[in-house]
């Protein structure tokens, strides 16, 4: 395992309701392996407080370490494996 | 204009922003909780739904015992299947738009942009329908169902308050063990988070309120066939005579506080639909944006995917003319109309689940594809 993780950040503020929430889904599929051994960390810039809730709740339950921070005027969210 | 009209204005601002402000705490999105149910398979939020209907049957039916109120409200009538295309439409239409009518609105208070689209798109919609109002007297009329019954008590010859009695505590049993089990609770991460729950006993609470105010319960989509009026009758005024839907006065009743008979319509002019939905339509804005900048929140981003500025426009337009089909919107049926029974709110019911659910398919296939 790599000492510092590659960090992929994407910037969904602003979006229709649901595609936060879709695109953290796709996102922590599509990069599964990454995420589990610790390569990567998705970080997830939002303003939408349901998806943030949303992601908390879902990614969590995959067995992801899902951290949200608040920043000005919206959400960090960074999902990585919980170590 | 009589104390009595001030009084509803300001009273129906007020339940309108604390509506707003609930809202945009909880995130008391209805259409993403029907949208949910099939694209996550998530029921948490529908239960609370369950649980505002459940606090509202036996509100109602003790206001309506009062004399107070009569009971239905004005603007239902006896079913038909109109309700449940119109259903069927909205249920489309709120997915593609991100939100229904009050949840673009509370959206749109809190600076979303696809809620200003979804807005937008909901004037031009409930306008179209105006010019289509013709050929869809001739479709509602091979519609109509045969009953006059507008709401189950009615068509069972039983008294209503029979049925709260009946129904309240199979519904109390069954989300007490919700309560018990956690299902009705979200992990709040957000700052300044409420409790969707605690959102739908507020809003249970004021939908009492409102029936108390004006003599129904929440409800704001003929509104925006009058804002469409309102901007059609300066700019195209000879086309804006000729349109029927605008000279309709669905609306003709004397409000609880008193006040004489008063009357409205879609129509372009300051009339009760006005009196009674414009506070209500302004609070709601206020009462999120003033949540969303207490919390530091409040942010407008105009930059959005082509593909969701277009479903946002176009589901406002869906949501526009279904609402003017069903007639109404999810607030006014869910809220107000299955808490009374009316036979037009379970139509309208059985309509929105699968529309919610094409609707979720066209979102993931079209707009934000997985």
């Amino acid at each position: 395992m790599p000492d510092v993780p590659v960090c992929k950040e994407i910037d969904l503020r602003g979006q229709i309701c649901p595609s936060t929430l879709l695109t953290a889904l796709r996102e922590t599929n599509t990069n599964k392996t990454e995420l589990r051994s610790g390569e990567l960390k998705l970080v997830i810039l939002t303003d939408n407080r349901n998806s943030t809730t949303h992601i908390s709740e879902s990614i969590g339950a995959m067995g992801y370490r899902v951290e949200v921070v608040k920043e000005q005027e919206y959400y960090r969210i960074t999902i990585d494996r919980i170590s | 204009m009589s104390s009595i009209h001030l009084s509803m204005i300001a009273g129906g601002f007020l339940l309108g922003a604390l509506a707003g402000f609930l809202m945009h705490r909880s995130d008391y999105c209805v259409a993403g909780m029907f949208r949910d149910l099939f694209l996550f398979r998530a029921t948490r939020m529908l239960k609370t739904l369950l649980l505002l209907i459940t606090v509202s049957l036996p509100l109602f039916e003790l206001i309506r015992l009062t004399g107070f109120v009569s009971v239905p409200f004005p603007f239902f009538g006896p079913p038909s299947l109109t309700n449940l295309l119109g259903g069927f439409l909205f249920g489309i239409g709120m997915v593609l738009a991100g939100g229904c009518v009050v949840g673009t609105l509370y959206r749109l208070g809190a600076g979303s942009f696809p809620g200003l689209l979804a807005f937008l798109g909901l004037v031009a919609g409930s306008t179209l329908f105006a010019g289509l109002y013709p050929q869809w007297t001739h479709v509602s009329r091979a519609l109509a169902l045969p009953t006059k019954a507008v709401t189950l008590p009615q068509l069972l010859g039983l008294p209503s308050w029979l049925l709260v009695l009946l129904l309240v505590p199979v519904l109390v049993t069954l989300i007490w063990r919700w309560f018990r089990d956690g299902s009705l609770y979200r992990s709040g991460v957000v700052d300044g988070y409420l409790q969707p729950w605690q959102a739908a006993l507020g809003l249970a609470l004021l939908g009492g309120a409102s029936v108390l105010l004006v003599g129904m319960p929440l409800g704001i989509t003929t509104s925006y066939a009058k804002f469409g009026a309102m901007l059609l009758a300066p700019l195209a005024p000879e086309y804006y005579a000729s349109l029927n839907y605008f000279q309709l006065v669905p609306l003709r009743y004397t409000p609880p506080l008193g006040g004489g008979l008063i009357s409205g319509g879609p129509g372009f002019g300051l009339d009760a639909v006005a009196l009674v939905q414009f506070p209500l339509i302004l609070g709601i804005v206020a009462g999120s944006a003033w949540s969303a900048i207490r919390l530091g929140e409040w942010r407008l981003q105009i930059k959005l995917p082509w593909r969701q500025v277009i479903s946002a426009v176009l589901g406002g337009i869906i949501m526009g003319l279904a609402s003017r089909m069903a007639p109404a919107c999810n607030i006014w049926h869910l809220f107000g109309g299955l808490p009374i029974f009316a036979l037009q709110s379970f139509l309208f019911l059985a309509g929105l689940f699968p529309g919610a659910w094409l609707g979720g398919l066209l979102l993931t296939r079209l707009v934000i594809p997985r």
